[in-house]
């Protein structure tokens, strides 16, 4: 029942706000070129499902790899900076300004740097994207560790090594998970997004682009529609992997 | 032998700067094997500041500390002491038996040997069935006890307790001083409990250390002898007998500061 309660309000606006679209855009309030009927999108969708799907995958592997990278960097400098107080001043200045670059504006130039049919510039700016909420929320984890736990541990002997991996890690894990969720979203946009500026054809980015040059426009919004359930995808399955490493949260759900 | 040998300790925080605090002035102390010894005094008087001496967790300024014949660190780093403080200080993410095994971890156990080990300490504080549940799952009594049993894992001849039932209400609490007392019989480890509670120390103690503030010293040392520690314990003329003249011990100095206090208060501008 409380799942019904959770679950069915979101669901009545969602409906609402789809047919009071479809609506608008049929009694003719707005030209379909300007905003397509959501029936005329979902045609497409059905109609360019192989392409749609095709397309999430390329784009898909980009983001994903890029978000592997970008995390795993993220998440051991992270650590390095954590164990050596010097490296925590030097990296949070650098971190903020990877973070400040317009890291798009970057693609086109990355794409020259590379041959045009690579995918390396695509992934390379989801890497980039991805490292800075990764590495700033699993650095503040690493350092919040409950002083009561580091006395213990001393009164255990433990050595620096052993506290990192028993205390320190598992204490971050939530911190961790919160920079995760945020960059698996961030990982699909950039992947899509770097696909503006050239490159392969394959992805869904570069779909869009092209169905907005011939101006099919539903055909642009169900590619817009396939990015979005890809970015739902990645971020649900974050939640998930969340899940499954802390089990002693989900455990106080119930 | 003696289970803790503390002689001249004195202990300042931030020496030679103008915050600072003789925390404990020239403190003699001695714990003999299997005694319980209760350190009581107001706030501010260096009772958590001397057990966190003896645990080595801080350095003396003078004086010096020798806990089971050894130096205070060569008994740190061979775990010869097990340490429970107010907050349990559970691993959130480790379940009630990993938590118990952590210190035998450190000290590289096997697996099973750790296991069986851990089980029984849990065993001894009545928790064999939440070896699998998470801290969060309990109650804050629980959490206390799995911290003991953390604490005793090691068997350790001396066991540190810095107000372990101080965020307890009273009915938990008076259970888990029995607990306590039986453990302590059973294991014969010596014991040196922090606490501000005037009656819960002279319950469990064979010794009440009585300290006061500024600098913090020892000021009385009060044996104990109860005819039985348990409910019947509790109502005896001995029982009140000695909480009088621990709370008078107390007093001793507290008494001539007060007119001061009010006279203070009499000219408040507030």
């Amino acid at each position: 029942m409380r799942w019904v309660r959770s679950v069915l309000p979101p669901v009545i606006v969602g409906v609402l706000a789809v047919v009071a679209w479809e609506l608008t855009v049929s009694l003719g309030r707005i030209a379909p070129f300007i905003l397509p009927a959501p029936s005329a999108i979902w045609k497409e969708l059905v109609a360019q499902r192989q392409n749609v799907w095709e397309a999430a995958l390329a784009s898909g592997e980009n983001a994903l790899i890029g978000l592997i990278g970008g995390a795993a960097l993220g998440i051991l400098l992270a650590m390095a900076a954590s164990r050596f107080k010097p490296l925590t001043e030097v990296s949070i200045p650098f971190a903020a300004v990877l973070n400040a670059l317009p890291i798009i504006a970057l693609a086109p130039i990355l794409n020259n740097m590379f041959e045009s049919t690579s995918s390396i510039p695509r992934r390379l700016v989801t890497a980039i994207i991805v490292f800075f909420p990764v590495f700033v929320n699993t650095l503040r984890g690493l350092r919040e560790v409950d002083p009561l736990h580091q006395e213990l541990m001393h009164t255990y002997a433990a050595s620096g090594w052993t506290f990192a991996r028993k205390v320190r890690l598992p204490g971050a894990l939530p911190y961790v998970f919160t920079g995760l969720r945020q960059a698996s979203s961030l990982a699909v946009i950039a992947a899509v997004v770097a696909e503006y500026f050239g490159g392969l054809q394959t992805g869904l980015g570069s779909r869009i682009t092209s169905a907005a040059a011939f101006t099919a426009y539903p055909r642009a919004w169900a590619f817009v529609a396939g990015a979005c359930l890809l970015g739902l995808v990645f971020y649900l399955t974050t939640l998930l992997l969340e899940r499954l490493a802390m089990p002693w949260r989900t455990r106080l759900i119930a | 032998m003696s289970s803790v040998d503390i002689n001249g300790v004195t202990k300042t925080f931030n020496q030679g700067r103008a915050d600072e605090v003789v925390a404990l002035s020239e403190v003699d102390l001695t714990v003999g094997d299997g005694e319980f010894v209760s350190l009581i005094g107001p706030s501010g008087c260096g009772k958590s500041t001397l057990l966190r001496l003896i645990a080595d967790l801080i350095a003396p300024s003078t004086g010096t500390i020798t806990v089971a014949g050894k130096s205070a660190g060569a008994a740190r780093k061979e775990q010869a002491y097990g340490i429970a403080f107010q907050q349990s200080g559970l691993f959130e993410w480790r379940t009630v038996l990993k938590n118990v095994e952590l210190p035998l971890e450190l000290r590289g156990l096997s697996r099973p040997e750790r296991k069986a080990k851990a089980e029984q300490m849990l065993a001894l504080v009545g928790l064999e069935d939440f070896a699998g549940h998470y801290p969060a799952q309990l109650s804050g009594g629980m959490q206390q006890r799995v911290a003991i049993a953390r604490a005793l894992a090691v068997q350790p001849p001396l066991l540190l307790m810095d107000e372990p039932f101080g965020a307890l209400d009273e009915m938990t609490r008076e259970r888990l001083q029995s607990e306590l007392l039986g453990i302590c019989a059973q294991t014969g480890t010596s014991t040196v409990f922090v606490t501000h509670s005037i009656s819960e120390a002279v319950f469990l103690s064979n010794r009440v250390v009585v300290m006061s503030a500024r600098p913090g010293r020892i000021t009385a040392s009060i044996t104990v002898d109860l005819p039985s520690r348990d409910d019947a314990g509790r109502l005896s003329p001995a029982f009140f007998d000695k909480i009088t003249e621990v709370r008078q011990a107390l007093r001793g100095d507290a008494a001539p500061a007060r007119p001061a206090e009010n006279a203070v208060a009499g000219t408040d501008p507030r």
